[in-house]
């Protein structure tokens, strides 16, 4: 059998070569059979003329033979279809208006789906930029009855775990770590990460220079990134040993990364780690400090290596049952924990996307359809002279594809020009930016690929159906035309149903970015600028010497005559920071409570415009030597003192202070007893949509911190001042970073950036299947009333009134926007579920964003078919009697 | 139409075909038409365009092989013979022909004694 289709492929590869030959000597033998079969009847004794018909009805129609043989002699599909793609080109040529209309719809769909799979692309299907790293895991563990995850492990666990792991092939550790790069003309605040020796081993990351961390290095030894390395130190190759100065310290270079590994500490837009420091250890067993990282075996399975964590696990537990009792080992794909959420924002998106590409398949389908109907007449006849269906459907099949190709080459250049554009508006501070920013966001070839897979795909889409009624229309010569009303109906109904569930997402996701930015934060945001500054250990190794170096920078910036004000906080409201800490309320029943921690200065609450509702601010007067006060929020009090002045009431707080011992560091709390003088108002201080938290602020002066923000109000435009304010800053000391200058406004902005991105897209999606929509019902109801031109005549001959006319058509179509609606709501409910994380304060159910919806679109209906309603009732009745 | 002509049977136009060739040697596609009716006795009704269409489909199979001669009243013309392929394939399809013959003629005479 095989041999046999060998054979016969042999066979049709030679009569490629051959074909015009075989096809004249064909004509030969069978024009010779013909004459010898004249000849024959006409030695029988008829007349020639009539002997040459009856040779005629014996042998057959010998131009079907010759195509029959071409067909079976050849590969017929490649000239048929380049027959076929001459054909369509010269059709679509020849109807420019309906060749624009469905090229520019589809590369809208195909575009669109195009840029949101080159998200996907980045996102999901980018390896991280390591060798084989799905082998890597991240290493974390559950704590308390509940088993909750907790980001990072404790240091002394980490040293465990990394001795007694087999099935790991090597277990590393880092955490973040902002440094200052000192000793150069201009400070400059670098991002980092504290690692542990074998981290890059771990990674796969062999380093371009020099070495990575030793076991026995000091600890004042980094290494740079390859991009640190070009910018600050102009690619010196003889770095390696040299010393640079972090923090004011001295460090030794012991090595330099290769190009293109980006390693982030934390995936949620952390910035790449430019520079790299050895961990300090931590002995305490309940202090969470590093993020572990693991390159599994290569055969060994995840049971395995779960069984193994447990093992470890309960033999800590047996060994230190004080801290490590309920704790337990998990970890997850190092490639996940990267992706985080943002694989639940592109598949949001793709899915919204894939709706326009469904729209835009069936308006396509819809104008194939009329078109279709115009060409009954050349199918009858092609199948009349011998076409058969099958040949029609394909060559029908070949002309949507074309179709689609052109729509697939506009589509192609639309997301070049969109994909950067997207990567531009992409929210930062999230994995999305991250994931984006690593995998280089650009048109790549498997972009491309999917792209040109996709415009195959959607031909059939939109194409089957037409050409499949085209050849049944041809066949039974009289068209079910009132099927065919109802098939139209129908891809309508779809349309409308499509395009309502993304106006209710979008909707949705307008509601809450409104609510969310109408939300009161608790202080005026105009007019703020703000900046971190993070002070030395080495420089700044006293409370005097922090709290010296604040009060001369706020005096210095307030000689500036824009500024109003001036401030210094340790966690600014809507920064997402926070430094979250327990106290006590003594008395006869002892109460423990925690508040987020702020050292402030005394004029912080006026700067911010934050009100004072009861008591007193803070003021110069409650120095380092003066007793501890504080001061506390509205939320606080009313969670604490319910039903009682907190004013004059003590409390008992704990001050961390960081000890290092030759072991390591300790982090010890000290108690202190604090006086609560005075009750502000609730800002927003985790995020917009974050409810305000119990919050206490107290004196800096009494309460010093290494790392500030500074926040300025400013009577002119905040970031015009910014030079003058970094002047006067550096003024104070000159080797001093300052970084993370930001007006409130921009960190406004930020708080609603993924909200605003999916509404971007979203939303845009949903214009756009809006407007495909009404296009949709425009042209089926242009369509509907061509069809009825004849039946309207008739009416109006018999009175019907122009408004009637107008009615009639109408009706059928909001007839349809009501089917599709009512088939849109479920899935609107289902998707819309979807939206659910990303809605602040709007249920997916909002019945006022599903009214107004439904309005827009019954306009939109209304609309697009009063055009061609409006053209019915203008008709003719003797015209249109007369048209037929 | 003659309502007394049966047509041809799917398929065994190629097996009338190789076996005329196998009987009366290279033959023109017109020779073997006229040997089909004559032998057929005017019982197959026979589109005689079809020859060439089989003779295609055997010529890709490699059964017949042609080659351009000139026949009785002096007209260049395709001759066709069978090849040794050919006649292996007449003899299995002969076999598989009369075993089915033979089946389909016991059931029709069964049905007939029932």
């Amino acid at each position: 059998m095989r041999m046999k289709a060998i054979r016969i492929f042999l066979s049709r590869l030679r009569a490629l070569f051959t074909q015009s030959k075989a096809n004249s000597e064909l004509d030969e033998e069978l024009e010779t059979h013909l004459d010898l079969l004249k000849e024959r009847f006409v030695a029988q004794g008829m007349a020639p003329e009539e002997a040459l018909a009856a040779a005629r009805r014996q042998f057959g129609n010998p131009t079907l033979l010759q195509q029959r043989h071409r067909e079976a002699r050849s590969f017929m599909f490649f000239s048929i279809l380049w027959r076929d793609v001459a054909y369509g080109a010269r059709l679509l040529r020849k109807n420019p208006g309906f060749t624009a209309v469905a090229a520019i719809t589809l590369a809208l769909g195909i575009g669109g789906t195009t840029v949101v799979f080159s998200l996907l692309d980045s996102v999901l299907l980018h390896p991280l930029p390591y060798p084989h790293s799905e082998q890597l895991y991240r290493l974390f563990p559950l704590e308390g009855k509940n088993k909750r995850g907790v980001e990072q492990a404790p240091y002394a666990d980490f040293l465990d775990w990394q001795r007694q792991t087999r099935t790991f092939e090597s277990l590393a550790a880092y955490n973040g770590e902002s440094i200052n790069l000192t000793g150069t003309a201009e400070p400059e605040r670098l991002e980092g990460s504290a690692i542990t020796p074998g981290f890059f081993a771990t990674l796969g990351v062999t380093p371009l220079l020099g070495r990575e961390f030793r076991s026995d290095d000091a600890e004042s030894v980094a290494i740079l990134s390859y991009e640190l390395w070009q910018r600050r130190f102009g690619s010196d190759a003889g770095i390696i040993s040299k010393p640079i100065h972090l923090d004011g310290l001295a460090y030794t270079v012991v090595g330099v990364l290769p190009p293109q590994v980006p390693f982030r500490s934390m995936p949620w837009g952390t910035p790449v780690s430019e520079i790299f420091v050895p961990v300090v250890p931590n002995p305490a067993r309940n202090w969470h400090s590093v993020r572990v990282l693991g390159r599994l075996a290569t055969d060994v399975s995840k049971e395995q290596a779960l069984a193994e964590m447990n093992g470890i696990a309960a033999g800590l537990a047996k060994a230190y049952p004080d801290s490590e009792q309920a704790r337990s080992i998990a970890f997850e794909p190092l490639a996940q924990y990267v992706v985080s959420d943002a694989s639940q924002t592109v598949w949001l998106l793709f899915g919204a996307v894939a709706f326009v590409l469904l729209i835009a398949c069936t308006n396509v389908a819809n104008l194939l359809l009329s078109q279709g109907a115009a060409r009954e007449r050349e199918m009858a006849i092609r199948m009349a002279v011998g076409a058969s269906r099958c040949r029609i459907l394909r060559q029908l099949l070949t002309e949507s594809l074309l179709l689609a190709a052109a729509g697939g080459a506009i589509s192609a250049a639309l997301a070049y020009w969109a994909i950067p554009l997207v990567g531009r508006i992409a929210p930062p501070f999230s994995s999305l930016f991250s994931r984006l920013e690593d995998a280089h966001l650009h048109l790549n070839w498997t972009v491309l690929g999917f792209s040109a897979l996709l415009s195959v795909l959607s031909s059939v889409l939109f194409g089957v159906l037409p050409a499949w009624k085209a050849t049944r229309t041809a066949q039974s010569s009289l068209a079910a035309s009132h099927r065919m009303y109802r098939v139209r109906g129908g891809l309508v109904a779809l349309e409308v149903a499509l395009s309502f569930v993304l106006l209710m997402g979008a909707g949705l996701m307008m509601k809450s970015l409104l609510r969310l930015l109408d939300v009161d934060v608790g202080f005026r945001t105009e007019h703020l600028l703000t900046m971190d500054v993070s002070l030395s250990d080495a420089k700044y190794s006293t409370a005097a010497k922090q709290a010296a170096y604040f009060d001369h920078v706020l005096q210095h910036l307030t000689t500036l005559p824009a500024v109003v004000s001036v401030g210094v906080v340790t966690d600014l409201p809507l920064t997402r920071n926070e430094t979250r800490n327990g106290f006590e309320i003594p008395g006869p029943h002892l109460v423990q409570g925690a508040a987020n921690y702020h050292a402030v200065s005394p004029d912080y609450f006026r700067t911010m415009g934050i009100p004072l509702l009861n008591g007193r601010e803070l003021d110069i007067g409650d120095s380092a030597n003066s007793p501890l006060v504080g001061v506390i929020n509205r939320s606080m009090a009313g969670k604490y003192w319910p039903n009682e002045n907190p004013i004059s009431k003590s409390i008992q707080v704990y001050h961390a202070v960081v000890e290092r011992t030759p072991e390591g560091e300790h982090v010890l709390f000290k108690p202190h007893l604090l006086e609560i003088v005075g009750i502000v108002g609730d800002v927003r201080q985790l995020g917009l949509d974050v409810s305000p938290d119990p919050e206490l602020f107290m004196p800096y002066d009494q309460w010093p911190a290494q790392e500030m923000s500074l926040v300025l109000r400013i009577a002119a435009e905040p970031s015009s001042l910014i030079p003058q304010v970094e002047k006067q800053i550096w003024r104070v000391d000159p080797d001093q970073p300052v970084t993370d200058i930001k007006t409130m406004d921009e960190w406004v902005a930020r708080e609603a950036a993924e909200r605003r991105f999916i509404l971007l897209l979203v939303g845009a999606f949903a214009s756009i299947a809006a407007v495909l929509a009404a296009v949709g019902i425009y042209g089926v109801a242009s369509y509907v009333m061509r069809q009825r031109t004849h039946e309207i005549g008739i009416r109006m001959a018999l009175g019907a009134r122009g408004h009637q006319v107008v009615w009639l058509i109408l009706r059928q179509n909001l007839t349809w926007l009501l089917i599709g609606i009512a088939a849109g709501l479920p899935g609107a409910f289902a998707l819309t579920r979807l939206l659910e994380r990303y809605l602040y304060a709007v249920r997916p159910t909002d019945a006022l964003t599903f009214a107004l919806i439904l309005l827009a679109q019954s306009a939109i209906t209304g609309v697009a078919s009063l055009v061609p309603a409006r053209r019915a009732a203008r008709v003719q009745p003797m015209e249109a009697l007369r048209h037929e | 139409m003659d309502a007394k002509k049966s047509e041809v049977l799917q398929g065994t136009l190629d097996l009338m075909i190789l076996k005329t060739l196998h009987a009366l040697g290279p033959l023109h596609g017109f020779g073997i038409a006229r040997r089909i009716e004559q032998v057929s006795q005017e019982v197959l009704q026979l589109n005689e365009g079809t020859v060439y269409t089989s003779l295609l489909r055997l010529q890709q199979q490699g059964w017949i092989v042609s080659h351009w001669g000139t026949s009785e009243n002096n007209r260049r013309a395709r001759f066709y013979s069978i090849t040794d392929l050919g006649q292996k394939q007449l003899t299995l399809e002969t076999e598989n022909w009369e075993r089915i013959a033979g089946v389909i003629g016991r059931v029709l005479r069964l049905e007939r004694q029932a």
